[in-house]
């Protein structure tokens, strides 16, 4: 027992790992970066650090290369790893199932479908320096949430049923008008293609500065609902026997999770595996106790999304691999191996 | 009971669901330390009951007070710390461990910004404790076993500390070991630590051996309300639940019991034989061997009688729980003279002596001496020989000579209760 203690630990632990794999991506690249020059250079963007550090006789192109353009997809890739799994956690634990993942409510076709109609129909016009293409992939999840929400909540209770059932049908509405679009756009196909595959190309210290305190923001609050989260996987009459305000609590966090996979989808398009399959392997480890769950799967969402990412942009270089394929390649056949190999009763 | 708090209050409770009224015009009274018991058949509205005591369900019209505050002033945690409810099985979408599934019984004790404290630790304990669970607090619940799964739920209900306790059928698909253990606990915390139960059984014998008052509901009505002794009988649970049962006392607890009776010659198409309301039949009593056949009798609307049979003998309390007469004789004595006469008196008024396989020995010999008087007289006589005569007979002999006598002299034999309606 004692699983405050027991959540710090396994954090911290997953924290550590996550430094010491910034510091390897961020030295891995076309130009090679030697580890310790590596560190140095993001020890000194830390305020307080940076004091005792002497950076002045490192090749200042290294210095550009890592803090201009590693380091912002490094921390983006990061933060969309940590909104997808957080999300992921939540749903699974909505839905009691383990199919669910953060794009189970239509958040992704609906990313997609913005993203398209962005893509085709706008161009040139961005919002405060942040891509239409971008700001389209938003309003398309959030309208697509906000859809499949209203159709499944009536006389203030929300059947999970419903949410799952209008959230596929609607995504294959979505995904249809997308191919509509994409039939008539030819020219725009490739772009298209490559912004469902899922990528983190575009990346910039302005993304994450938009991107990151909102998922930090939304992830906090949710964190505070895992109690619930756990007492509501024994169903909805017990946890309300048990003094959870149910449906109080299920739309909090439906809003919640919604939002966190709609921003990370509009950064990063469609990334699959990272927010069905983390959840999984930190059950497997941790144990299903959301308490702990939540926390260690966001780190380790990041991890898996900052791994995937950097082999994204190396194996083939100077060739990038969009990551969403990364991630399933890589990352499907050792969920299987981790499932055969525990046989643990997860769900 | 009088004097002690009121726990529950229901005032004109209403309840519809889809137009469907489900409860009407509920009104009673729980007070502290009460274990009152909820029967009715499925779909009566019990568990609604419970569900809106608790506040699962909103939406009723009336009043519902819970230690003295109205519900709909209470958030759900602040029920929780008062109501507990063990519901009939728990199925968790994960597998937490043992101890995990009881914590969540002190939800209503943790602030959303808070954690576990040692005194959450302490309740939890001891809700192990007194649930035995304590062995396997580390072993993940799928693991366990149905009867082991709901002392968990059970654990996690006492974790709750609350002065009520809502049972729904806890323990309706555990085996006989599991209810009688379950039974036992339920009682403890009833009497040791005043707890108030109000419970929901699918047995109807659990509920009558066990709780202070029974509510018997019927589609949404309270049916009656008073101890098990007053309000059950064989035509309040045929009105409630429309089944033929026979009320008798367990010779143990002296408490009442309810036992379901079969009635094999319905399905056999005997019932469209036409009874003759006025033949008057007469039954030999004795160890039980004559209820069938009364019962039998009796509900194809025959005068029956019955006679000699001692006290304590099954076959008196069903000819009570019947209400057909009877000629008694004080238990484990001998027929008097007394007795036998009048048993002589009802078999010259009847117009068939049923003799059912009893057992003879020399206290009821002379029951066998009236049956031979009668068919002397020229009665009808029908010998239900169900077990051999040599078997039964504890005399040495004296019983089985005058019974083949009987038969010699023109008695109808028939193997079994059913054959005797045809004979009639």
């Amino acid at each position: 027992m004692g699983t405050g203690r027991k959540t710090i630990k396994h954090t911290i632990i997953l924290l550590i790992i996550l430094i010491v794999l910034i510091i390897v991506a961020a030295s891995i690249g076309a130009a090679k970066v030697s580890l310790k020059d590596t560190g140095l250079i993001i020890a000194s963007f830390i305020p307080g650090v940076n004091y005792f550090i002497n950076v002045e006789d490192l090749n200042p192109q290294e210095i550009v290369i890592i803090s201009q353009i590693r380091l912002p997809r490094i921390f983006l890739s990061i933060f969309v790893g940590i909104a997808l799994a957080s999300a992921g956690v939540i749903f699974q634990g909505l839905f009691r199932n383990p199919m669910a993942d953060p794009f189970v409510i239509g958040v992704s076709a609906g990313a997609a479908f913005g993203a398209t109609i962005g893509l085709v129909f706008i161009t040139g016009v961005g919002l405060l320096g942040i891509s239409t293409i971008t700001i389209f992939a938003l309003l398309g999840a959030l309208a697509t949430t906000f859809l499949v929400y209203s159709i499944s909540s009536a006389r203030g209770k929300v059947s999970v049923t419903t949410l799952l059932l209008s959230g596929i049908a609607l995504s294959a509405m979505l995904s249809a008008m997308t191919s509509f679009i994409m039939i008539f756009r030819t020219h725009d196909l490739t772009k298209i293609i490559f912004w469902i595959m899922g990528g983190l190309t575009a990346a910039s210290w302005y993304k994450f500065n938009i991107i990151a305190p909102m998922v930090v923001v939304l992830i906090i609050i949710s964190g505070f609902y895992m109690r619930d989260l756990n007492i509501i996987s024994l169903g909805d009459e017990r946890a309300a026997q048990l003094g959870v305000q149910t449906e109080r609590v299920k739309k909090i966090l439906l809003i919640m999770a919604s939002l966190i996979a709609a921003l990370a989808v509009s950064v990063s398009g469609i990334i699959g595996f990272v927010g069905l399959v983390t959840p999984h392997i930190l059950r497997l480890i941790v144990g299903p106790d959301h308490k702990i769950l939540y926390p260690t799967s966001a780190v380790a969402g990041g991890i898996v999304l900052l791994m995937s990412d950097t082999l994204a942009r190396t194996i083939l270089m100077p060739r990038e691999i969009p990551v969403g394929i990364i991630t399933s390649i890589v990352g499907v056949p050792f969920f299987l191996y981790l499932l055969v190999k525990s046989k643990k009763q997860v769900f | 009971m009088s004097g002690k708090r009121n726990m529950i209050t229901v005032k004109n409770l209403d309840f519809s669901y889809n137009q469907r009224k489900v409860l009407d015009n509920i009104s009673f009274n729980v007070e502290k330390e009460d274990f009152i018991s909820i029967l009715g058949p499925n779909g009566s509205g019990k568990s609604t009951l419970v569900n809106l005591i608790s506040k699962v369900l909103i939406g009723y019209e009336g009043e519902i007070e819970v230690g003295g505050r109205d519900i709909k002033e209470l958030n759900p945690k602040d029920i929780a710390k008062m109501v507990a409810v063990v519901p009939q099985y728990t199925n968790p979408g994960f597998s937490f461990t043992v101890a995990e599934m009881v914590m969540m019984g002190r939800h209503p004790y943790i602030s959303r910004f808070g954690t576990e404290e040692k005194e959450d630790f302490d309740v939890v304990r001891g809700a192990m404790e007194k649930t035995k669970i304590l062995p396997f607090a580390n072993r993940k619940f799928t693991e366990l076993s149905g009867g082991e799964k709901q002392r968990v739920v059970m654990a996690q209900a006492l974790a709750q500390d609350s002065s009520i306790l809502l049972l729904d059928e806890p323990t309706s698909h555990l085996d006989i070991n599991f209810q009688i253990e379950f039974m036992n606990l339920f009682l403890s915390l009833n009497r040791k630590e005043k707890k108030t139960i109000i419970a929901i059984f699918h047995d109807i014998n659990l509920a009558l051996q066990n709780s202070k008052r029974i509510m018997l509901l019927k589609e949404g009505r309270i049916f009656n309300l008073g101890s098990g002794e007053d309000i059950i009988s064989r035509e309040s649970i045929k009105s409630v639940f429309g089944s033929d049962v026979f009320v008798g006392r367990n010779p143990v607890t002296k408490k009442i019991y309810v036992s379901p009776v079969f009635n094999p010659g319905v399905d056999l198409g005997i019932s469209s034989q036409k009874a003759n309301k006025y033949l008057r039949v007469h039954i030999i009593g004795g160890g039980g061997a004559a209820s069938p056949v009364m019962n039998l009798l009796h509900s194809r609307g025959y005068t029956v009688s019955c006679g000699v049979i001692n006290t304590l003998d099954t076959d008196l309390d069903t000819a009570q729980m019947l209400k057909i007469p009877y000629v008694t004789e004080a238990p484990f004595s001998p027929i008097s003279f007394v007795s036998q006469n009048k048993n002589i008196e009802f078999i010259k008024s009847s117009d068939v002596i049923i003799l059912p396989a009893v057992e003879f020995g020399f206290g009821n010999f002379s029951n066998l001496v009236s049956v031979k008087e009668a068919i002397s007289s020229g009665k009808k006589v029908i010998v239900i020989d169900e077990k051999n005569i040599r078997e039964r007979d504890h005399t040495g002999g004296k019983a089985e000579k005058l019974y083949r006598r009987i038969i010699r002299d023109g008695a109808i034999v028939v193997k079994s209760e059913n054959q005797v309606l045809r004979r009639l």
